[in-house]
């Protein structure tokens, strides 16, 4: 028996550790700690609802639009406000922009770096790394520049940002070429998320930490100008997910096909659902509201969520729906068997559930194949059944889908979500000059309403984001936040039963206790 | 190899394909960001050229969102990928290293132990819970904050979590967060700070004053601040309960967002927008009616702007909230409500320290950036704003009293 232990988890957001008991190179039991404590909750009490708006998205600087817009939706709810067609729109577009910049972010420079080697990439055959690319159908560049810069940088002996990892592990095990080619689309996708978080600040005004989406709708008036700068840069992304993401995924995925055997985890899913069709129903998203248990799917409500806190760093009642939650932070000291998180133990229908593009990709497969249509009849759109059939047909697991519950599931459910998503962003921009051509698109909506009860339920790259939100006399008298991550980090509940990080950790292989690299994969394959 | 004649960078800068002209280009655009003449471009050409190794830095997240790690990657000139690769060694950053656990924790000691780095910090300093609040590697936050800070040359706080604690610091501030500077003076650190402003803080500033400390700390680290345009600011922290001075650079809060605002000449002319999405803000009219705090808050967000200078949050339809204040939260809330202070132009709390006009690298400074590029000296228009009717205006709907202190 051995531990091994990371701490702290690099390349996500935040303070994550996460400790693992080892017996004969496979994890047994694993323990999953939130490491900070902020206190957003309580900042917000007294204050009024627009101020929510703008204080609560700063809980997350990667995903500060979906806060934004669950919080927004909360007060909107609260005070009977239903927002504009034109206000819908183009929340769509700004939350498409900041989950195609998340996702490629993730891909490229937050998980690569668990199989792609850089180091490696400097003994890749330049010619061979062209005939790679174009035998996988993947983006080709400037390889041999690449190679250069590379061999400059680590000649000069300081590898800045890549020094001291795990690069001697035997799971990096690509050829040189395919290091070279991710490592040429890792500095390329640089350049493509900042024009991606560019829409962002177009109708924003900035990333992070967005300007315009307050309650009622938007305060972006968008001129044909601004479309046009809008649209472009849509294309440009999308082209680089056709053309990068999604064959890189696919050229990949061979190498490290073991990965298709665990980390599957709870097999819970929850998905809250984002982007909005005409008459802003949750069941009828683009990506759709739902509850997945294995591959049966049926409908939930933020009324399903309970919070325990037997195990984290809390003297708040135990087992409380947000709507009656509280948060009194009480340190206790790290200690497994007792409290050893910041994080609650969040619940869904009392299970265990994670959240996040798998969960999402799941519930909308299914509800595709139950007769829904998802997409909403868009053309030209790839829906998540097609993007997932055509995938598992390209690993040659067709009709499999139980093998997306899974590390590498949870991998390329991410990429696939965002090939869909690409692909709506362009709906979404014709809808919007429709609109404004028709003449009547509106924007924002008022209310004079100032006490009520409400919830805004949604989706952040990384998982399901719910606000519920109490306001009286024009003020906020209760705020509760189940952010997208406390689903996936969550601790162990009253039960004892693990969180669904947790619980993907156990039986996965881990070759070495002093470079788990298994389990690193493990833990950025939820973007934390 | 070249590197003896032109140092690491410059090969670097070559190698990827940056050529002299462009790379004079960049310096002239970083000696106006830093409010000098252009004549300084070939002195800072010069002083990164010489350098013959990366400059190692550690870059340090407290109770942060990542927002400003963020707001890095979204650099516009030169892009991120060059900062990375060729002018910082950034030996520990949480958010986009390699390493992880130990592995990563090693760089922190290896690089402090070697000495002579710079310290850049996002977040605030967690000192809730007797220090708990925030643990790395089983450490204190507060800890690994404070030996850092003791072995670097510099230190930038960047962004309004590090600058004072900023929306944590909101009352009641559960998590007891406080600024960088605030805590290093109560535990007797001298590490020289500047602050960088707003949530997120900009890139643009943070490259600004990696190339001054890249162009001063070879000399003399000592003279860091010395050399280095300030202006300071006091407040007094609520968990020390100390008087804190702050020191920011000029060329970031020189003028306020109101002198330079675009929409400028719309307040001048008594156009507002009363309302979201109306046909008043598809005309670009003054936000100032909907809660604007650009007069009260000094930063150079309408010059900088957003996301490669495409867009601010003014541009994009929304009023300022002024996270480039003290205490931004508290002062600011409810944003959509005016404060009652309508001083304009003035520095609000803001003192030039005495060292100030003093210059970097021996260049003579021009302080043209605040004022010669606002719309301020593009002059008044009509009779001015109808000052006394938005005094009305303001009393009527429920203004706030008071300003950014």
């Amino acid at each position: 028996m051995a531990r091994a232990i990371i701490d702290p988890i690099t390349r996500i957001e935040g303070h994550l550790r996460l400790e693992c008991e080892v017996e004969n190179g496979k994890v047994v039991d694993a323990w999953v700690s939130g490491q900070l404590y902020r206190g957003m909750e309580t900042v917000l009490l007294d204050r009024s609802p627009e101020d929510a708006f703008y204080i609560s998205q700063r809980i997350c600087g990667v995903c500060p639009i979906s806060h934004s817009h669950a919080s927004a939706q909360a007060t909107e709810n609260a005070l009977g406000i239903t927002i504009p067609e034109g206000g819908r729109l183009v929340r769509n577009l700004l939350e498409a922009a900041q989950f195609l910049h998340s996702h490629i972010l993730w891909f490229y420079h937050l998980t690569a770096l668990d199989y792609v080697s850089p180091v490696n990439a400097l003994s890749a055959n330049i010619a061979d790394t062209y005939s790679l690319a174009q035998a996988a159908g993947t983006r080709p560049a400037d390889f041999g520049a690449v190679a250069t810069r590379l061999k400059a940088f680590v000649d000069n002996g300081q590898l800045s940002i890549f020094s001291n990892h795990y690069w001697d592990h035997p799971g990096y095990v690509l050829p040189p070429e395919l290091d070279l080619i991710a490592t040429a689309h890792y500095l390329e996708a640089l350049e493509v998320q900042a024009v991606a978080n560019e829409i962002v600040a177009i109708i924003a005004g900035k990333f992070s930490h967005p300007m315009t989406s307050v309650p009622g709708g938007t305060a972006f008036v968008p001129t044909v100008e601004k479309i046009d700068d809008i649209l472009y840069r849509f294309i440009r992304v999308k082209e680089f997910v056709d053309t990068a993401l999604i064959p890189d995924t696919l050229a990949i995925a061979p190498f490290i096909i073991d990965t298709a055997g665990y980390g599957g985890g709870v097999g819970n899913f929850v998905s809250w659902g984002v982007f909005e069709k005409s008459g802003l129903v949750p069941e009828e998203r683009y990506l759709p509201r739902g509850f997945a248990k294995g591959l049966s799917v049926e409908d939930v409500s933020p009324d399903d969520v309970t919070e325990y806190v037997e195990h984290s760093w809390y003297s708040s009642k135990s087992g409380l729906n947000p709507k009656d939650g509280e948060t009194k932070v009480k340190f206790t000291g790290y200690d497994e068997n007792a409290q050893y998180s910041y994080g609650k133990a969040v619940r869904c229908k009392e299970l265990s559930t994670e959240s996040g593009p798998l969960a999402r990709m799941v519930v909308a497969y299914l509800r595709e194949k139950g007769g829904m249509d998802v997409a909403g009849g868009a053309e030209g759109v790839r829906t998540p059944a097609a993007l997932i059939d055509s995938t598992l047909e390209a690993l040659g697991v067709a009709g499999k889908p139980e093998i997306l519950v899974s590390l590498l599931g949870r991998v390329a459910a991410r990429n696939l979500e965002a090939a869909y998503i690409a692909d709506l962003a362009l709906v979404w921009v014709n809808e919007l000059v429709a609109a404004l051509k028709g003449g009547d698109a509106k924007f924002w909506e008022g209310s004079s309403k100032k006490d009520g009860k409400g919830v805004g339920a949604w989706e952040a790259p990384r998982g399901s984001v719910a606000h519920w939100e109490g306001i009286s006399g024009g003020k906020i008298d209760h705020y509760q936040v189940v952010a997208p991550t406390t689903w996936n980090i969550a601790p162990r509940d009253a039960g004892g039963v693990r969180g669904p990080m947790e619980e993907s950790l156990v039986g996965s292989p881990c070759v070495d206790v002093e470079k788990p690299l298994e389990q690193l994969r493990i833990a950025h394959s939820f973007d934390p | 190899m070249a590197q003896e004649a032109h140092g690491a960078i410059y090969d670097l800068l070559a190698v990827r394909g940056v050529s002299r002209r462009d790379f004079l280009k960049y310096c002239s655009f970083v000696a106006a960001m830093l409010g000098l003449s252009e004549a300084a471009a070939p002195a800072i050409a010069a002083a990164v050229e010489k350098g013959s190794k990366l400059k190692p830095a550690l870059w340090l997240n407290g109770g942060s969102c990542s927002g400003c790690t963020e707001s890095m990657a979204q650099v516009d000139s030169p892009d991120v990928a060059t900062i990375v690769l060729e002018i910082l060694s950034l030996n520990y950053f949480e958010t986009i290293m390699a390493a992880a656990g130990e592995y990563a924790e090693q760089n922190i000691a290896d690089t402090i132990a070697a000495g002579g780095y710079l310290l850049i910090y996002e977040g605030a300093v967690m000192t809730g819970e007797d220090g708990n609040t925030l643990l790395v590697a089983g450490k204190k936050g507060i800890d690994v904050l404070q030996e850092a800070a003791e072995g670097a040359d510099a230190i930038l706080a960047i962004g309004a979590c590090a600058v004072d604690g900023g929306w944590l610091y909101g009352y009641p501030n559960p998590a007891g967060a406080t600024g960088v500077q605030a805590y290093l003076d109560k535990v007797k650190v001298k590490t020289p700070v500047v602050n960088l402003p707003c949530c997120p803080t900009s890139p643009e500033w943070v490259v600004a004053m990696v190339v001054q400390w890249l162009l001063v700390a070879d000399d003399d680290p000592a003279t860091f601040l010395a050399k280095t345009a300030l202006r300071q600011r006091t407040y007094t922290d609520r968990y020390t309960g100390q008087n804190v001075t702050l020191n920011y650079p000029e060329y970031v809060v020189g003028s306020t967002i109101h002198d330079n605002c675009p929409r400028r000449g719309h307040f001048e002319n008594g156009d507002f927008v009363t309302e979201f999405g109306s046909e008043e803000e598809a005309k670009g009219y003054c936000l100032y009616k909907m809660g604007c705090k650009g007069p009260q808050t000094f930063t150079q967000c309408p010059i900088t702007r957003w996301n490669r200078s495409v867009s601010w949050c003014v541009a994009s339809g929304a009023p300022c909230i002024g996270c480039g204040g003290l205490n931004w939260v508290d002062n600011g809330t409810p944003f959509f409500k005016r404060l009652s202070s309508m001083e304009t132009g003035d520095t609000l709390g803001y003192v030039q320290p005495g060292s100030v006009g003093a210059v970097v690298g021996g260049v003579a400074a021009a302080a043209l950036i605040a004022h010669g590029l606002g719309t301020k000296a593009a002059g008044r228009m009509g009779d001015g704003p109808p000052v006394e009717e938005m005094k009305v205006y303001d009393r009527k709907h429920g203004a706030k009293k008071g300003g950014d202190k």
